[in-house]
Order: C-alpha cells, then structure tokens, then sequence
C-alpha cells in the first residue's frame, strides 16, 4: 500500500539474493587485480628513469608514427591528441602520469563507465521483473491490492538505488585500493581536463584546470548516470523477455557491440545515437578523443536520456497491460 | 460436510465472488467460454474440471492475472477491471503452485507481502503461521519447506488480508494424503468458522465432494450451472452396481433377473457388475443372501468426471 514499505520489499529480495554478494565481489576483486597490475607495470615502466626524458621519448615515438603515415585515421586522431596532451603538461612542468590514490579512484570511474558500471546496473535489473516470473511470485505479486504500475515503479527505484550505491561502492573500494598502492592523499591537487582535437590540430582552448575532487564528482556523477539509463533500458528487457538470462544476454551483446562498433565502423556516423556509444560520457567530459568525431558530454547525456526515458515509459506499458499465463 | 440446512441459508449470504460471462481466446482458440457462476460467503465452492478444460485459464482472470476477452469479475460487487486495488483488498489467492520467494524465511515472505496490504496485516503473522501449524518453522528459508509446508504457507499469505474470498488452484495437487486432508480441514473450518468464501479448483471429484458445497463442472471451456455436490452426483448417479460375491457365477445368475449383469473378466475374480435400480438393490441382496451366496461389498462406482458430464450435457458438446 505505502510506497516505501514497496520499496523496502524490492530491496530486501536484491540484498538476500546471492547476486548482491557477487556484485561485491567483482568490485573488490577486480579493482585490488587492477590496482596490482598497474603498480608492478609502472615500476617497470619508470625503471628509475626521470619523467621528463621519458614523456620526451615517449612523445618522439608517436611523432615517429605519424610520419609513417600508415595509421588508421582514428588512430591519429587519438596520437595528435596524445602528443598535445603530454606537450601541454612537459610546457608546465606537471607529470602527464603521476597517480596517487584520488587519481586512480577518477580514473576508475573513466575506466568503468562503458563497460563495468553497465555491466553491474545489467546483472540487477536483468533479473528485477523476469525473476519473478521465474520463480513464480509474479502471481502473488500482481494480485495483491496494488496496481501494476506501482509494482513496477518500486522495482524501478529500487533498481535504481541498488545502481547507486554500486557506483559509490565502487569509487570507495577504488579509492581504499587505489590509496595502498599510491598513497591516500592528493585530492586538491590540480587536474587538466578539457584536452580536445579541433581538426588535424591539437585545440588547446578548451582546457581547463580544475581541483581533483570537483573533477572526481564530476566524473563519478557521468559514469552514475550512464549506469542509470542502462539499468533503465535492462528494466525493459527484464519485463518483455521474462527470462534473466535472455535479457542479460541481450544486455551483454549490446554492451560489447557498443564497444567494438566505433572501432569497426568509426565512420558510421549514426551510431552516435545508440546509447552505447554514448556510455564513456567521463571520458568526453575529461577529454578523451570521443570515438566519433562530434559527441560531448551534452549530446551523449541526451541520448542515453532520451533511450532511457524511453524504455522505462515501454516497460511500463508492457508491464501493466500483459496478461500472466506462464 | 454439506448440508440441507447450510443449502438453504445459502440464498441469503451475500455474493463474494461473480463470473459473469468470461471468455477468454488464445488466437482462434476459445479457451474459456462465456463462464458464469456466483460464489457466496460462507461456502467451499468447487470448480471441477479435467487438466486443460479451462480452470487456470478461469483463475487467472479471477484475480486479474489475464484480461478476459468479455465477461467480467465483481467481487463485493467492485468491478474488478476497473477498481483493481479495491477490488483485489477482499482476495486471497494461490494460482497453481504456491510459489514464495524461496531465498527468504517463511516469515521474510508473510512480512513481505504483508507491505502490500493495509497496515495491521503484519500483526497477524503469528496468529496465521499457527493456524497453518508453521509457527515452529517460520524462520527457516522457503527452500528447506516441503511442498505441503509452501501450501501451507501459501495459504496464510492468502489469508494475510483477511480476504472475504480465497482463491485455491489445485490445493492437493503433489501432496500426501495426509496433506491433503490437513488442507481440507482447513479450507472447511476458514468456510465454517469465519464466514470466508473459499473457491478451490480440483480435477479429482473425489476431492471436490468431500471439500465442497456447491460445484461447477469445467469442460472445454465451458460450465455447467453451479449445484450442490450431492444433487449433482445424484443426477448422475448410475445404477450400476459392483458386488463382490462368492459364487460369483450365482450371484451373476441371480443379478440378472434386475438388469444386463457381467462378471467382471479380471483382477477381482469375485465381483459381479449389475444394473440394479436404486430402489431394487435391498430386494437383490435378500434374493442373494436367500440364495446362500457370500456378498463381501456392494458399491456403486464413482462417474468419472467425463462420465458426468457427458450425462448431464447429453453429450452435445463433446
């Protein structure tokens, strides 16, 4: 009847069911697997070599490529954009690739966004609607004294409070890690962002210089939201597949899709309104060259919005109206 | 059990539950046809039926499940279509198997979706858990009941709101006999005792007969008009009789002279089929026993539910 006594409900069943344990794990478990990994290459990478001569080497080689002239396009898009990138920080003196512990919890969020985070927001929404039907409470569910649509509307902001805490869980957990192997200070520490390429040139204009932990909620807040609309767009293949699996797996191909198009396809340019091209949206916020030339954090918010809104209305409609027969 | 006084008082009580007309199609297919039947409170009503005829299909527009293509449900008079909540307050139901969320405690589950009632249905947890003998094992996980304990459970979740009306598919089905007649005691004292409505869908008239008070016969999706139990066996009563006697060859001889008798080819080497008239069985018992023939059982046998209602339809539909 009272809608947080539903809500209360739809959590209760996502926090005793076995999922929520795993999706703790992977966090834990990858994030420590990431954090290990990348302090023992860095030491190798160093070698106890000055970081000054090293961006210098390291900015030649790619200048090197470009000669060669054999690149895909993308490719030098992302190679001009990396030599302005470490130009820009050599001009000032700053180390392109210092890391503390605040740094890595950001650049988890970047890391995240298009393909943890989604895949996290998948495994609780896939389930949310089509594990009822599973198990068979979809019939004591849809005939208690509560309509439809408020049933719905508690799984939804369950979801969506489960998608929540994971994103914050994860940036704890990133952060707690990330801080053992570089240290937990560092988070006023300023960060530029902005880098963008203007043509053939590297554009300078846009930078702009911010303290690390604006930028971290910046960042954290894009990669939330990205994971949202997915859970939203999950939420809809829960209800229309009935089946966890089939809706997870829908989920998950569209997922990779998403990942290997740009990189197949870089000049199919309407694949920037699919809402899986615009899932790294901290990564066009912080500057990275988008995978098509053209998105920004305003467009790709915008789509996935719009997928999103769109789903949930579906979902709801579908919901609401299918009898229950299986 | 039913009786003539409880069949009378009947008229009066107030309809809980009526089907008017429901139809429901699965592309040409005709499922359920324009069924019909009133539920009153106080009284166990049978929904009798083979598997496939229709039953589940009727339930799952009862309570909202499935859309009927027409027809309507009012229960308390509230259409169910259009006041779905208000409507749904006075049901308690289980559709087909009693599916809980087997991941949580027997009480998990009654708490669960006593947040989907008004306030105070949680503040019967206690008082249903030992109407249904759960009270011990309330606090283990659903997945460590055994299938007559979920059935149990099942029904006190139904009962949670204190519903007018409660809604049972097949409450035997995959139970022990003495499971079964727990549920039976059950469903007759929530009838007697607190005035409650219940509909219970069954495809055993065995089941039905010893549960029910008035019944409704299921086949290819249609009903026949609701009766007491007793009338209806009566109206198809046949009037063969099975006798086990010794000679049976006899007893065969004797038997004869009421109606065609065969002794029956196998299995039981005694018995004899005969059709004697209802009011001619105490004279063929005298003849036999004058005759110095041994009679072990006289029975008449149970009509199959096809049986009936091929009688009761004159076949017309089949």
């Amino acid at each position: 009847m009272r809608f947080p006594g539903l809500v209360e409900n739809e959590i209760l069943k996502i926090s005793k069911q076995r999922r929520f344990r795993v999706v703790v794990l992977i966090l834990v478990v990858l994030i420590g697997l990431i954090v290990f990994a990348q302090s023992r290459g860095r030491e190798r990478f160093r070698r106890g070599k000055d970081w000054r001569v090293q961006t210098q080497e390291r900015m030649a080689q790619i200048q090197n490529w470009l000669r060669d002239g054999r690149m895909p396009a993308a490719s030098q898009r992302w190679a001009r954009f990396e030599l302005g990138r470490l130009q820009y920080h050599l001009e000032r003196n700053m180390d392109p690739e210092a890391i503390s512990g605040p740094l890595f919890a950001r650049g988890f969020a970047n890391a995240a966004s298009y393909l943890l985070l989604p895949l996290l927001a998948i495994v609780f929404a896939s389930d949310i609607v089509s594990g009822e039907f599973q198990q068979g409470t979809i019939k004591i569910l849809l005939t208690r004294p509560v309509r439809r649509s408020r049933v719905l509307a508690s799984k939804l902001a369950a979801l969506l409070l489960a998608i929540t805490l994971t994103v914050l869980f994860g940036g704890a957990v990133a952060y707690a890690l990330g801080g053992i192997a570089y240290g937990y200070a560092g988070w006023d520490a300023p960060v530029l962002t902005g880098f963008r390429v203007a043509g053939q040139s590297f554009d300078p204009a846009g930078i702009r210089e911010i303290v690390l932990w604006k930028e971290t909620i910046l960042v954290y807040g894009l990669a939330w939201f990205a994971a949202l609309c997915v859970g939203a767009i999950a939420l809809l293949t829960s209800v229309v597949l009935r089946s966890t699996a089939a809706s997870m797996g829908t989920m998950l191909a569209a997922l990779i899709a998403g990942t290997i198009l740009p990189r197949l396809a870089p000049s199919w340019d309407a694949q920037k309104y699919l809402f899986v091209t615009n899932l790294p949206l901290p990564d066009y916020y912080s500057g990275s060259p988008p995978p098509i030339p053209g998105l920004t954090v305003g467009f790709g918010a915008a789509v996935l919005a719009a997928w999103a809104l769109a789903a949930t209305a579906a979902a709801f409609a579908v919901f609401a109206r299918r009898d229950v027969l299986a | 059990m039913p009786n003539a006084g409880a069949a009378e008082s009947r008229l009066e009580r107030e309809i809980v539950l009526s089907a008017e007309g429901l139809t429901k199609r699965f592309g040409k297919r005709e499922a359920v046809s324009g069924v019909s039947f009133d539920v009153r409170a106080g009284e166990v009503f049978g929904f009798l039926g083979p598997n496939g005829a229709g039953k589940t299909t009727t339930i799952r527009m009862l309570v909202g499940l499935a859309r009927p293509d027409a027809g309507r449900v009012r229960i308390r008079g509230l259409d169910l279509a259009r006041d779905f909540e208000r409507a749904m307050a006075h049901v308690g139901s289980i559709v087909e198997a009693p599916d809980l969320y087997k991941y949580l405690t027997g009480r998990e589950n009654l708490l669960h979706f006593s947040r989907m009632l008004p306030p105070g249905a949680a503040e019967r947890i206690e008082e249903l858990a030992s109407l249904v003998a759960l009270s011990e094992r309330l606090d283990d996980r659903v997945s460590a009941y055994s299938l007559g304990m979920r059935q149990r459970l099942g029904i006190a979740q139904a009962l949670l709101g204190n519903p007018d009306i409660l809604i049972l598919d097949e409450p035997a089905n995959g139970l022990d006999p003495a499971g079964i007649r727990e549920i039976r005691q059950l469903v007759r004292r929530l009838a007697g005792e607190r005035g409650i409505a219940v509909f219970v869908s069954s495809h055993l008239l065995s089941e039905i007969e010893q549960m029910c008070d008035r019944v409704a016969i299921i086949h290819r999706g249609r009903t026949l008009a609701a009766a007491p139990v007793a009338e209806l066996l009566e109206r198809v009563a046949s009037d063969v009789v099975r006798v086990r006697a010794r000679p049976a060859q006899r007893a065969a001889e004797i038997l004869a002279a009421f109606g065609p008798t065969e002794i029956e080819p196998e299995g039981a080497a005694d018995a004899v089929a005969a059709r004697v008239p209802p009011e001619k069985v105490p004279e063929a018992l005298r003849r036999l026993l004058a005759a110095g023939v041994d009679v072990y059982s006289v029975e008449r046998p149970v009509p199959s539910l096809e049986e009936i209602f091929l009688e009761i339809t004159g076949g017309e539909t089949v």
